[in-house]
C-alpha cells in the first residue's frame, strides 16, 4: 500500500503575532495546553482554566489540541532526526517540553563538530518550518534543561563545564514534578545552582516521600553522577550507510542511481564480519524535515549487494514518498545473523546453491506478494484435518515432516471451512448412497469407513465437540470425496440432528 | 515426411505414454469437478523427475476458494514430501503467472504448478522459456479444455476414472485411476492412455501395461478393457 497523507482538514494557521492556545478538556473544563509567543507575552500559562485566560484576553483564539497528531509528528521527526545519530528517544515525560534525545556519542565530527552540527539540524529544520531549540551536552538531562531554559535556540554546554552551565538555568530544568517544584521555590531556592551547595543528605530529607531523592537523583544526572539510560525509538541498527546528496533528489530514477553504491557499502560492512542482512530498510530524509522508508525480509541472511537491490526495487521503490525531495538516503540492515560459511564445491556445476537460490527465490516472492504468501506446511498434533496441519509464512528451514506418520489416505485438497452436503442414506448412520453437493447430485458407487475421530474435549470451545465418522466415498464418474457426519445417531447432542459435511477431495 | 528425415532424433512412438515431463505442459480438466484428478496428474508430471530440489504450488484466490487448499498430508501420497513444498497463494492471475515463472527460473525448484484461467500466449512462452532456464517443468492447470493459444509443449486433458477394485474390500474405492488424453503435442500424434497410481511410489503409471505386474485377478478384466478401448 502507498503511505498516503491523512486527508484530514488542516487547520488554518491563526493570524501572525495574534495570541493563540490550544485547548484540551480538563477535569474542571477547558484548560490551555499550549500557547504560542504571543499568548504567553500576554501573561498566560499552560494549565490556566481557558474561561480565566478568555477574561484576560478576550481577543484569545484558540483551538481545540490534538494530541496523537502531535506525537504522530514527534515520531515522524524522531525518525528524520536518524540523519544524525541512529539512537533517537522521543522524549513525552514532561508535558508541554514534549522533544527528542540525539545520542550523538562520538558523531558530531561526521558533521563538522558539536555547533555545525546543532546549526545544520536548526537550519534543516528551519527551512522546512520546523521552530526547535537544540542543545548539547554531555548528559541527556543537561542537555534537556539548556535546549528549553537557556534562552538560546542553538547552545552547546562545553565537555566539563555542566556545573557552570546549569547554575543559572531556573530548577524547572531539573524536569521535577510540580509539587517538588513548589516546595523547591518555597525554600527559596529558585535555580539549579543554589542547590550545588546544599548538603545532599539533608536536601534528600527535607522533603517528604520521594520526592527529595527525586532532586537528588534528578540533579545528578545533569551533572553526570548518575548514568541515565536512553530508550531511544527504535534499536539502533547495527550495519548502516548512508549518502547526502548536494542537491535534493526527486525522482525514483535518483534512487536508484544511488542505490548500487549503498548496498555495496553495506554488504562490506556485512561481509566483513561475516554476517548478513535479515531486514532491510531503505530511509529517505526529506527536505521538509520528514522520512519515508521501506522495508524488505530476507527469509536468510544475505550479503550479495545484487539480491540486497533486487529485493528493494522488487518491494518498489515507488512506495518512497519522496515529497519535495530527499537530501539523504540511508541503507541500513536492521536485522543481521551470521552467514553460514559455504565450502566452494570442486565442481562448479553442482554449486547451482539450492539452498541459496531458494532464500533468495523466497525473498523476492515475498517481497512483491507479501510475506504471508508463500508458505510451507506445518504440523500439530491434532486429528482433526483442518487443525493438524497449518501453512506457515516460509522460513529459511524446511517443514519439519508430521511426527504421528499415519498412512491412512487424506485427500489433496481440503476445503479451508468444511461444506454442507445434503445426503440420502438407506440407514440413518450408514454411508449415503447419494449426496447433494454444490446443487448437483451424486450416486455413492463405493465407499470406505467410517474413520472415527473424537471431538478434542481438552480443547476448550474447539470445534468440533462432537464425533466426526469420515467416509471416503466415490461417485459414479470416479470422482472421490471425504465426506463426514458430525454427530451420532441418539446419542450425541439430542437436539441437534448429525449434519454431514464434505472436508475434501481425493484425486 | 522429410521432417522425420531431417530430425536426427528417433520419433517418438506414439503409442507409448510419455512419461517424461516438458518444460511447460498443460493440464485440463475435462469438467470443473475432474480438477482434483488434473491437480494429481499434474503433481504426478512433476514427482516423476528425479530430482530432490522443491516443487511450488501456486494457487489464485478463486481456486483456493472453489477447489479448497493443498493438504500436505494427502500430497504426500503422491511422491512429494512435506518439506519439499512450496505454496504460494496469490491472489490474481497476473501474480500467479510471475510467481511460476520466478520460480522456475531462479533454479531453486525442480517444478511448479500453477491454476490459471486464461494465460496470455507471450506468458506461456515466458514460463516455457523460464523453465528451460532453470532446468525446472511446468505445469499450467486449466479448469476446462480450451482451444487457445499456448506454448506448452504439451496439452492433455484429465477425466477421472472408476477406482481399481479394492484388494480386500470390493466396496471400497482401489487405486487412484484416471484417463489422460493428450490433445496437443509437438513432437507426435495425440494419443489417450488409462492411468493409475502406484500403491508403492504414488506415482501414475498406465494401467494397459501392467498384466502380471502387481495386478491381483480381479483387475485383469479391467485392464483388458481399457488396452481394448485404447
Amino acid at each position: 500500500m502507498r503511505p498516503t497523507a491523512r486527508s484530514q482538514p488542516q487547520r488554518p494557521p491563526p493570524p501572525e503575532g495574534a495570541p493563540f492556545a490550544l485547548v484540551e478538556k480538563g477535569v474542571h473544563g477547558l484548560t490551555l495546553h499550549a500557547l504560542n509567543a504571543a499568548a504567553r507575552g500576554a501573561g498566560l500559562w499552560r494549565g490556566q482554566a481557558h474561561a480565566d485566560a478568555c477574561a484576560m484576553l478576550p481577543r484569545l483564539i484558540s483551538a481545540p489540541a490534538e494530541q496523537a497528531r502531535d506525537l504522530a509528528a514527534l515520531k515522524r521527526l524522531a525518525l528524520w532526526a536518524e540523519r544524525f545519530s541512529p539512537s533517537v528517544a522521543i522524549d513525552t515525560l514532561t508535558p508541554g517540553f514534549e522533544g527528542l534525545f540525539l545520542d550523538m556519542t562520538g558523531g558530531a565530527h561526521l558533521f563538522g563538530g558539536e555547533a555545525a552540527m546543532l546549526a545544520e539540524l536548526r537550519g534543516r529544520l528551519a527551512r522546512a518550518g520546523v521552530a526547535v531549540h537544540v542543545a548539547m551536552a554531555d548528559t541527556p538531562a543537561a542537555a534537556w534543561a539548556l535546549a528549553r531554559f537557556s534562552g538560546a535556540a542553538e547552545r552547546v554546554a562545553p565537555a566539563g563545564g555542566l556545573r557552570e552551565a546549569l547554575s543559572g538555568l531556573p530548577v524547572e530544568g531539573l524536569r521535577l514534578e510540580a509539587k517538588a517544584l513548589a516546595l523547591l521555590k518555597k525554600f527559596g531556592l529558585k535555580s539549579i545552582g543554589d542547590l550545588y551547595d546544599l548538603p545532599r543528605a539533608g536536601l534528600a530529607r527535607r522533603f517528604r516521600g520521594e520526592i527529595g531523592f527525586r532532586v537528588v537523583e534528578r540533579l545528578d544526572q545533569a551533572l553526570g553522577f548518575t548514568p541515565e539510560p536512553l530508550d531511544s525509538e527504535r534499536p539502533a541498527p547495527s550495519y548502516r550507510v548512508w549518502t547526502p546528496f548536494a542537491e535534493p533528489v526527486i525522482d525514483m530514477a535518483g534512487v536508484g542511481v544511488h542505490l548500487p553504491a549503498l548496498a555495496e557499502a553495506l554488504c562490506g560492512q556485512l561481509a566483513r564480519d561475516g554476517r548478513g542482512a535479515r531486514r532491510l530498510r531503505l530511509t529517505g530524509f526529506r527536505v521538509d524535515g520528514r522520512a519515508t522508508l521501506i522495508e524488505a525480509a530476507l527469509s536468510a541472511p544475505a550479503a550479495t549487494p545484487a539480491h540486497l537491490i533486487r529485493l528493494l526495487r522488487e518491494k518498489g521503490l515507488d512506495r518512497l514518498d519522496l515529497g519535495f525531495g530527499i537530501d539523504a538516503l540511508m541503507l541500513s540492515a536492521e536485522k543481521a545473523e551470521a552467514l553460514d560459511a559455504r565450502q566452494m564445491e570442486m565442481d562448479e556445476a553442482a554449486d547451482a546453491a539450492p539452498p541459496q537460490a531458494l532464500a533468495a527465490l523466497i525473498d523476492r516472492l515475498q517481497a512483491r506478494l507479501g510475506e504471508s504468501v508463500v508458505r510451507r506446511p506445518s504440523f500439530k498434533e491434532s486429528w482433526v484435518p483442518e487443525r493438524s496441519e497449518t501453512w506457515t509464512p516460509a522460513g529459511p528451514q524446511a517443514p519439519a515432516p508430521p511426527e504421528r506418520d499415519d498412512q491412512r489416505l487424506r485427500p489433496i485438497l481440503l476445503f479451508e471451512a468444511p461444506e454442507p452436503v445434503q445426503t440420502l442414506a438407506e440407514l440413518p448412520d450408514g454411508v449415503p448412497a447419494r449426496f447433494i453437493w454444490r446443487r448437483a447430485s451424486r450416486r455413492v458407487v463405493k465407499a470406505e469407513g467410517p474413520e472415527r475421530l473424537g471431538a478434542e474435549w481438552w480443547a476448550l470451545g474447539a470445534r468440533p465437540q462432537r464425533t466426526r465418522d469420515y467416509y471416503r466415498v466415490e461417485d459414479e464418474n470416479g470422482r472421490r470425496y471425504w465426506l463426514y457426519r458430525e454427530g451420532l445417531y441418539g446419542r450425541e447432542d439430542a437436539d441437534r440432528a448429525p449434519s454431514w459435511w464434505i472436508a475434501g477431495v481425493f484425486a | 515426411m522429410s521432417l522425420t528425415l531431417l530430425s536426427p532424433l528417433p520419433t517418438p512412438d506414439p503409442t507409448l505414454f510419455p512419461s517424461v515431463c516438458e518444460p511447460l505442459e498443460e493440464a485440463a480438466a475435462a469438467e470443473p469437478a475432474d480438477a482434483a484428478a488434473t491437480f494429481a496428474f499434474a503433481l504426478g508430471r512433476l514427482a516423476a523427475a528425479k530430482d530432490a530440489r522443491p516443487v511450488v504450488l501456486v494457487t489464485t484466490g478463486l481456486w483456493l476458494r472453489e477447489r479448497g487448499r493443498p493438504f500436505a498430508r494427502g500430497l504426500a501420497g503422491w511422491g512429494l514430501g512435506p518439506e519439499r513444498l512450496i505454496w504460494i497463494r496469490a491472489e490474481r492471475e497476473v501474480e500467479a503467472l510471475w510467481a511460476l515463472e520466478e520460480a522456475l527460473k531462479s533454479g531453486a525448484v525442480a517444478g511448479g504448478l500453477a491454476s490459471v484461467e486464461a494465460p496470455p500466449f507471450v506468458a506461456t512462452r515466458r514460463l516455457d522459456f523460464a523453465a528451460r532456464a532453470g532446468g525446472a517443468l511446468g505445469v499450467l492447470l486449466r479448469a476446462g479444455p480450451t482451444g487457445d493459444l499456448s506454448a506448452a509443449r504439451r496439452r492433455w486433458r484429465i477425466k477421472a476414472g472408476p477406482s481399481a477394485t479394492h484388494a480386500y474390500d470390493p466396496a471400497a474405492p482401489g487405486r487412484v485411476r484416471l484417463n489422460a488424453e493428450l490433445v496437443r503435442r509437438r513432437d507426435g500424434p495425440p494419443g489417450a492412455w488409462a492411468l493409475e497410481q502406484d500403491d508403492e511410489t504414488g506415482r501414475l503409471r498406465v494401467v494397459a501395461g501392467l498384466a502380471g505386474h502387481g495386478l491381483d485377478e480381479t483387475d485383469r478384466p479391467f485392464a483388458a478393457a481399457a488396452s481394448a478401448a485404447a
